[in-house]
């Protein structure tokens, strides 16, 4: 069995692109559950450390960012709040999820510009003064005030588009 | 081309295992084509001694077997085609749990200098007349029919059959026809009455049978832009009948009215496409590049015979190129033609239950590929196709084929505009909506920004008034099928 990790479907093993939403398999060895008789393990990932998707593999995954324009995603797991931004170096302030790999300095994303997180069941974006603003569904939000946003939302660091998916 | 003499099984293109039946037939196909008795090439009255002398050795059990000893062992390589299969695993892996593998086939001509001469075509256009196709439709239909017969070379054949709920033969099948006046008949052509395929199908393989012969590429071109209402399975019988006799079969649907799961599934019985023609001043240049693609055929058909393997099903098979295509994957299956530039390429998706996965290796598929290449005389060697693969405790590492990667990952597309409209079918417009949105996300993701737009739109559509917009779910399918074909090309560059 292969979970996806953008939609959490079930998929085959030996299938390479999710059935359910369509993100690639391709090199997710690190996500791939293979049961060997009654036990089952999971398979140990050669990836580098520095891999987006590795810092939150593991634990339950209530929802993912998915990068529009390079189709990158970052599952949000193991814990309930994830500030965005980048990093620049000789500056200490390190966001949870970095943009800077995926031309965030160019889309205009802050340092340190917004935070997700979860709330029961509500999901919480909020602006965090950053320069460039943020965007839910193309309107330009307050700073520091705290909008509930939903599933498939599509969100704009800057430039930078990010749909946001909710597990249910 | 190797000097060696051919044996009798090449002669007669049959495996050395092959039944008495296997060899009656192959005797009578080629006894047909090569008869003394009809007009043939200089040099054809000796190969059609040598297949009789073939015949009459191999066909007596005794002789069989005295002439089997004197072989040497069997070449298992064809001279003439060429074919070569990628998979998307290295292995499969023991697992209590059914697993897929994917495999891409891909077969074309071994040697790609030797220039076989085009083969003349022997083409029936059954075109549409009804009501709806007046205007536009019809003028441009008129204009590229007319331009078609004009254009072609003396060897060529070209009938053309209109029909609405019947069907009258406007060009009848003929060598040196008498352009002008034929050209009169077409410029005639009215719309009126209702769609029924059947009467044209059926009036059309007529027409194609008169000029029937393997030497050529036998290949209908259907025009229509409606439904056709319950002769459906008379149709499919009939586009069977027609691929039994290396009759190919193009539907071209113009507008949105038609029905593509229909015309898809009648053009696959052959081997050929569905296309769709979202405008009337599109005709032409499809039209024609359809009869420019058809001149180019180096093997009108490939078809692929297997045995169903224990625990084993081809879940789905897809044809990349030369023309994007559903195919069926009942054996026989019609795969499809070669061109001289295009190899064909087909995508299997395999699904293994555990039960098959006894041993080290396995056998996914047993079967045998048969072509028919218009421009040689003598049968084509059928070439045995065995797809294996080891089975090992672990799964490998190692990145499957860019290849194979490529095409599923523009396959996934077509796929998530598949599960849509099968979503939008079984009434789950909100199921059927989120695939468009996730596909969108792709789409966007691949630089596709209008396509993106289009996909967002018909989702938004399905949610909010329960339908497809009128030209959305065609535009959807068909470009996602042409990025299939696009992005193979990029991979040949």
């Amino acid at each position: 069995m292969i979970v996806c990790s953008n939609c959490q479907h079930d998929n085959l093993t030996g299938a390479m692109f999710c059935a359910e939403c369509g993100a690639s398999f391709a090199g997710v060895h690190s996500l791939i559950k293979q049961s060997l008789g009654p036990e089952k393990y999971q398979s140990v990932s050669k990836k580098s450390s520095d891999d987006p998707s590795q810092k939150f593999s593991g634990g339950e995954t209530w929802g993912s960012l998915h990068l529009v324009d390079t189709g990158q995603i970052f599952p949000l797991s193991q814990r309930n709040e994830f500030t965005m931004g980048r990093i620049s170096k000789g500056q200490s302030i390190r966001p949870d999820i970095d943009f800077s790999p995926y031309q965030g300095y160019d889309a205009g994303v802050s340092r340190m510009h917004a935070v997700i997180k979860r709330d029961g069941d509500r999901i919480i974006l909020k602006d965090l003064g950053s320069s460039n603003g943020t965007y839910w569904n193309g309107a330009r939000l307050s700073p520091n005030v705290e909008q509930i946003i939903h599933h498939r939302d599509m969100v704009a660091l800057g430039k930078m588009k990010i749909q946001i998916m909710v597990k249910k | 081309m190797p000097s060696r003499k051919p044996d009798y099984y090449e002669i007669l293109g049959v495996f050395r295992d092959a039944s008495q039946e296997d060899i009656k037939r192959a005797y009578l196909d080629s006894a047909q084509r090569l008869h003394p008795d009809k007009n043939v090439a200089a040099g054809e009255t000796e190969l059609f001694l040598e297949i009789q002398l073939a015949y009459e050795v191999l066909s007596n059990p005794k002789r069989r077997n005295l002439y089997d000893a004197t072989l040497p062992p069997e070449i298992e390589e064809s001279s003439v085609i060429k074919h070569e299969v990628s998979f998307s695993r290295t292995n499969l892996v023991q697992l209590n749990e059914p697993q897929l593998v994917y495999a891409l086939l891909e077969v074309g001509p071994r040697d790609q200098k030797e220039k076989l001469p085009s083969a003349p075509l022997n083409i029936c256009l059954i075109l549409d007349r009804s009501t709806s196709m007046q205007g536009d439709k019809l003028d441009f239909v008129k204009a590229t029919a007319i331009h078609l017969l004009r254009n072609l070379r003396q060897e060529d054949v070209l009938s053309v059959v209109a029909f609405s709920d019947r069907a009258e033969v406007i060009v009848p099948a003929a060598l040196n026809l008498e352009k002008k006046k034929h050209e009169g008949s077409i410029q005639m052509m009215q719309a009126s009455g209702a769609t029924e395929i059947y009467k044209g199908l059926q009036a059309g393989i007529k027409e194609i049978r008169r000029t029937l012969d393997p030497s050529r590429v036998n290949h209908i071109i259907l025009l229509t832009d409606g439904q056709t209402y319950g002769d459906e399975k008379a149709c499919l019988k009939l586009a069977e009948d027609a691929a039994a006799q290396h009759i190919g079969i193009t539907a071209m649907g113009i507008g949105h009215e038609w029905n593509d799961i229909f015309l898809d599934a009648l053009a696959g019985k052959t081997g050929g496409s569905s296309a769709y023609i979202s405008k009337p001043s599109d005709i032409e240049r499809l039209l024609t590049d359809k009869f420019k693609a058809l001149a180019k055929s180096f093997a009108d058909e490939v078809l692929l015979e297997y045995k169903q393997q224990k625990h084993i099903k081809i879940n789905y098979g897809f044809r990349l190129q030369p023309e994007g295509g559903f195919i069926e994957v009942e054996s026989p299956i019609h795969l499809g033609p070669i061109l001289q530039d295009t190899a064909l390429h087909i995508l299997f998706e395999f699904l293994v239950s555990p039960q098959a996965l006894d041993g080290d290796v396995l056998k996914l598929l047993d079967g045998s590929l048969k072509t028919s290449i218009m421009a040689r005389p003598r049968p084509v060697p059928p070439i045995r196709l065995k797809l294996t693969l080891d089975i090992k405790q672990n799964p490998s590492e190692e990145e499957p084929p860019s290849r194979i990667l490529n095409a599923l990952s523009h396959l996934n597309l077509y796929r998530m505009q598949e599960r849509a409209q099968a979503a939008a079918e079984a009434d789950q417009f909100d199921v059927a909506a989120r695939y468009l949105q996730n596909l969108a996300t792709h789409l966007l993701s691949q630089g596709e920004h209008s396509l993106s737009k289009t996909a967002l739109f018909e989702a938004k559509h399905l949610e909010t008034k329960h339908t497809w917009s009128l030209a959305g779910h065609k535009d959807i399918k068909y470009s996602t099928r042409a990025l299939l074909l696009s992005g193979d090309k990029e991979k040949a560059e």
